[in-house]
């Protein structure tokens, strides 16, 4: 389905991609049934079955598209953002502040706060409509940091009293002279808080990427990422290419470049909305291959790159001297890791390559959950389709939980996959959860860091850094207890409380 | 239809918001599921969007001393269905989960902005469990009233009237309810609260601490109703609770509006408390004196730091302090009356209900003896550095007790900062307090670590 830019909202992804929240079964069933559903791109019967979403009367704290899209936002240099909402949405202030400053720290920029505002709504606003006081703080924004851009973000409150953000920002924007982007993430829009990226993306593409590009540039290569040190570089500079690292922090200048680019990678097709959007409206075409997670994906990844950039006649150089370089420290790794049982807890696309890691590094793994499935990618290219592209170069995970970062589920799952460690992304209650029983637990907070051939080595050295810490973990478990009933504290089922297919 | 108990915070009178804000350093009503939390025994359920729990409670406890605590909190986390067709079937749905799933002494039902707004009667699917029995109870905290301060005391106000209950049995000399800091906002809450507690049982009390691990739980919830009176230790939090308990079971109250750091300061509270409560004065002073040695001990030794081996350093001499009023008005008081410190720019960033805000502008004018400080109320990062721009320091050496936020405007002044408010990002804070004896001197050894670090790492 095309990405439809003429409107400011993004469509959610349930809706473009069939995006489900609860599922429990095997990997290659649900990759069956996903291709089945949504189609696998080959026209062929593939003996899946209808996907159905599972589901469960008992849920928790999870996190919405706003979260994502607003953080996003936030930590684009020169930028400013105005939450219009309630102050407990903007709460979260504090901890994209800091992650901006670790980013400018490790990615060179100047270190300082990036610029948030929050129209701190009340009662009589929720009454009376909140635009004048948008209007306030969009003129009140720019009187005190002149930004090159606002981004204008809506939250449920503003979205159900029906104010209209798309009015207010055009008249301000006229009013101001630079661009007033709305982004409409209303929390309970998208049953999914990967959403937010699509919002922003959507943001990014209709307003910041320069619209007729002057030029091409060859030897630029667009690299969508979740946000993090440039692990690409060292990679993609052998090819001739330059890496215009985008998401997790931009300058203006490197967003407006998106259209002159060669090509785009998706480094977690759960961001591929800019890559394929980028392709749709652009021109630019979008790498599709397997994420280069495990040796030979990484070497087909490279080899698509320049193929598609033209570079075939330096690529097998690169591959080769690369995994020369990494093999010793792969041998002793895989050595230490002989053995050991492993456990995955990510998002979608981003968990199938750390499992792909796990497995190169001769890790047993047979228990992996998603916070969502994607049947599909905006592209609908089956080789964008990471769960089948899993099944088929690693083998089935057996229980494959799809929970929106559900504490409960997780403690099923957990009990059941008895793992001797846990990778997991989204460090909220996952990573506190697998310490609490027991478990040493590597969070990843730069999603980077598994990627290529050196990724093997950090994911590698980053797992036998945290498992000593099992003293640590079980000391604790053996001191504290969650307050679930003694039944559901024995379950290894996670959905064992009505799971009736929806 | 609205819920009913709506208007319960601060005399039925929440502080409408001032206006746009940078440098967020509150959060919503709903974040008062920290204080729920901070119950031992105790469990929120919040009936709200997917991601304003965890927003609430990650900012409150994550980033902000690394506090950790206990989040697994059942939430409808509502979606287009229920903004449409409303959202009690989910709610009860959830709650009757929840009783399968999850145990607990008390939960408390919390509704956010959306179930407010589409009119969900979130009373009525909380009552049909309360007449079956169950402890639970509905505190409406809509993240557009208020905020965690005033949604605080919104749970207390539920918790109390729907859990707790009728009374008319007898009090119990010696048993004290204490209301003070506001759990995880303030980053050193526990420690803090377990001080209180050891000093209130220094000089005879029995004490209701009622949140953190310093308290029983849920069970002193329920002792509640038997004690003798009530000890708001805060400039204004606090306060529409003990009112209210007056009302309710006819407990009188005491207002301290500092919370004493130091051995005069805590002193003289003790005292007040003594006398209040009819306690045994010989006991209080026999405890005080015992408390006065070692702390003066320590402070006659630190006076070989702060008076003798510091010619190097830039020992600070003026106050910059930016925090919510009762870590603001405390410190202020400590660093004055004890050390010796100028006051300089106060700010006051928790917005506080007008009502109560003459009240605390007259406990800076008595700061100490023969010294009056001014302070401000503002909320918006921009304000604060505008105020704190404005403030003369000629001559003086500043240093600022503030948030994270204070960090840029710490290194203009290049005076330390010393982080003591949401948001603390640059501390991890398990068990250190900085109130009473212990923690004044654990305040001035991370007072003066910070000061020496800057000189001596640049």
């Amino acid at each position: 389905m095309a990405i439809n830019l003429r409107t400011t909202q993004a469509e959610t992804r349930e809706q473009r991609l069939g995006t489900i929240t609860h599922w429990e079964g095997n990997a290659g069933q649900l990759a069956r049934d996903s291709a089945h559903t949504h189609g696998c791109g080959r026209g062929c019967d593939n003996g899946g079955r209808r996907l159905c979403e599972q589901s469960t009367p008992f849920a928790q704290a999870s996190m919405c598209a706003e979260h994502i899209a607003v953080t996003n936002a936030t930590i684009i240099q020169e930028a400013l953002v105005i939450q219009h909402s309630p102050i407990g949405c903007a709460v979260s202030q504090s901890s994209t502040c800091r992650y901006y400053r670790d980013l400018a720290a490790r990615r060179g920029w100047k270190l300082e706060d990036p610029q948030s505002i929050c129209t701190n709504l009340g009662e009589q606003d929720m009454v009376f409509g909140g635009i004048a006081k948008l209007e306030q703080t969009i003129r009140e924004a720019w009187e005190r940091h002149h930004p090159k851009v606002i981004f204008v973000a809506t939250s449920c409150a503003t979205g159900i009293i029906g104010d209209d953000v798309d009015s207010a920002a055009r008249q301000l924007e006229d009013e101001i002279g630079i661009p007033v982007v709305p982004l409409h993430c209303e929390g309970f829009k998208s049953r999914h808080w990967s959403s937010g990226w699509d919002v922003i993306e959507h943001g990014i593409l209709r307003r910041l990427v320069r619209p007729d590009p002057p030029r091409k540039q060859d030897d630029l290569i667009n690299v969508i990422h979740l946000g993090g040190p440039d692990v690409f570089t060292p990679l993609l500079a052998p090819l001739g290419l330059r890496v215009n690292l985008v998401m997790g922090g931009n300058t203006l200048d490197r967003l407006a470049e998106l259209s002159e680019a060669a090509a785009t990678v998706t480094m977690c097709f759960v961001l591929s909305y800019l890559a394929t959007g980028l392709e749709q409206e652009y021109g630019v075409p979008e790498i599709k291959a397997p994420l280069p997670y495990g040796l030979a994906d990484t070497d087909e990844w490279l080899r698509e790159i320049a193929r598609v950039t033209h570079r075939e006649h330096l690529v097998e150089d690169v591959i080769a001297r690369e995994r020369a370089r990494i093999a010793p420290e792969l041998a002793r790794l895989r050595q230490a890791l002989a053995g050991k049982r492993g456990f995955v807890a990510a998002g979608a696309a981003f968990a199938h390559g750390l499992l792909a890691d796990l497995r190169e590094l001769g890790v047993e793994v047979d228990g992996a959950y998603s916070f969502h499935h994607d049947p599909s990618t905006d592209s609908g290219d089956p080789r964008q389709d990471t769960l089948s592209h899993l099944v088929e170069t690693w083998g089935d995970i057996p229980n494959y939980t799809v929970s929106p970062d559900q504490h409960f589920q997780a403690h099923a799952a957990l009990l059941r996959a008895k793992p001797d460690f846990v990778i997991c992304r989204h460090s909220g209650s996952m990573a506190v959860l697998t310490a609490r029983m027991g478990i040493p637990v590597l969070p990843i907070f730069y999603s980077n860091d598994g990627l290529g051939y050196e990724g093997l080595l950090t994911i590698g050295r980053s797992i036998l850094r945290i498992l000593p810490r099992k003293r640590f973990c079980e000391d604790v478990a053996a001191h504290s207890r969650f307050p679930y009933q003694p039944w559901w504290l024995e379950q290894t089922n996670p959905f064992a409380l009505g799971a009736d297919p929806a | 239809m609205s819920p009913l108990e709506s208007k319960a915070a601060a005399d039925g009178e929440f502080c409408s918001p001032s206006g746009p804000i940078e440098q967020v350093r509150y959060a919503c009503s709903l974040g008062a599921l920290a204080s729920v939390i901070a119950i031992p025994g105790a469990i929120p359920i919040t009936h709200c969007g997917p991601g304003c729990a965890t927003k609430q409670f990650h900012a409150l406890s994550g980033l902000n001393a690394y506090q950790g605590g206990e989040f697994h909190v059942p939430s409808t986390n509502i979606g287009n269905r229920e903004v449409i067709f409303g959202g009690t079937d989910r709610l009860d749905e959830l709650i009757e989960a929840t009783l399968k799933v999850m145990e607990a002494g008390l939960f408390v039902v919390q509704s956010g902005c959306i179930p407010g707004l589409v009119g969900d009667d979130v009373a009525s699917v909380v009552n049909k469990y309360r007449r079956r029995g169950v402890p639970i109870v509905f505190a409406e905290t809509s993240g557009y009233r208020g905020n965690n301060f005033t949604g605080h005391e919104t749970i207390i106000r539920a918790i109390i009237d729907q859990y707790v209950g009728a009374y008319d049995g007898p009090r119990e000399a010696g048993l004290v309810n204490v209301w003070s800091l506001l759990p995880y906002h303030n980053p050193f809450w526990r420690g803090d609260l377990g001080e209180i507690r050891r000093i209130l049982e220094g000089i005879g009390l029995r004490v209701n601490i009622l949140f953190g691990p310093s308290s029983e739980g849920v069970a002193e919830w329920q002792a509640i109703p038997r004690a003798q009176f009530n000890l708001v230790l805060s400039p204004w939090l606090g306060l529409a609770t003990a009112q209210h308990l007056q009302q309710t079971y006819g407990q009188p109250f005491l207002h301290v509006p500092a919370i004493p750091i130091g051995a005069k300061l805590t002193g003289a509270f003790l005292r007040q408390v003594t006398a209040f409560a009819g306690l045994d004065p010989q006991r209080a002073e026999a405890f005080i004196a015992r408390e006065e040695k070692e702390y003066y001990l320590y402070l006659r030794d630190f006076s070989a730091f702060y008076a003798g081996c510091t010619s190097q350093y830039r020992l600070p001499s003026q106050l910059v302090v930016v925090s919510e009023s009762a870590y603001n008005l405390a410190v202020t008081r400590f660093m004055v009356d004890q050390l010796g410190l100028v006051p300089g720019r106060q700010v006051i960033t928790e917005n506080p209900p007008q009502a109560f805000r003459d009240a605390i502008r007259a406990q800076y004018r008595r700061v100490a003896d023969g010294v009056s400080a001014e302070v401000d109320f503002a909320e918006d990062g921009h304000l604060i550095r505008r105020l704190i721009g404005e403030t003369d320091f000629t001559g003086q050496l500043p240093i600022v007790f503030g948030s994270t936020w204070e960090g840029e405007v710490a290194r203009q002044l290049e005076a330390p900062l010393v982080e003591i408010g949401y948001p603390s990002t640059d501390e991890v804070v398990l068990s250190r307090s900085y109130v009473g004896y212990r923690g004044a001197l654990a305040l001035i050894e991370r007072t003066y670590t910070t000061v020496v670090r800057a000189s001596t790492m640049g």
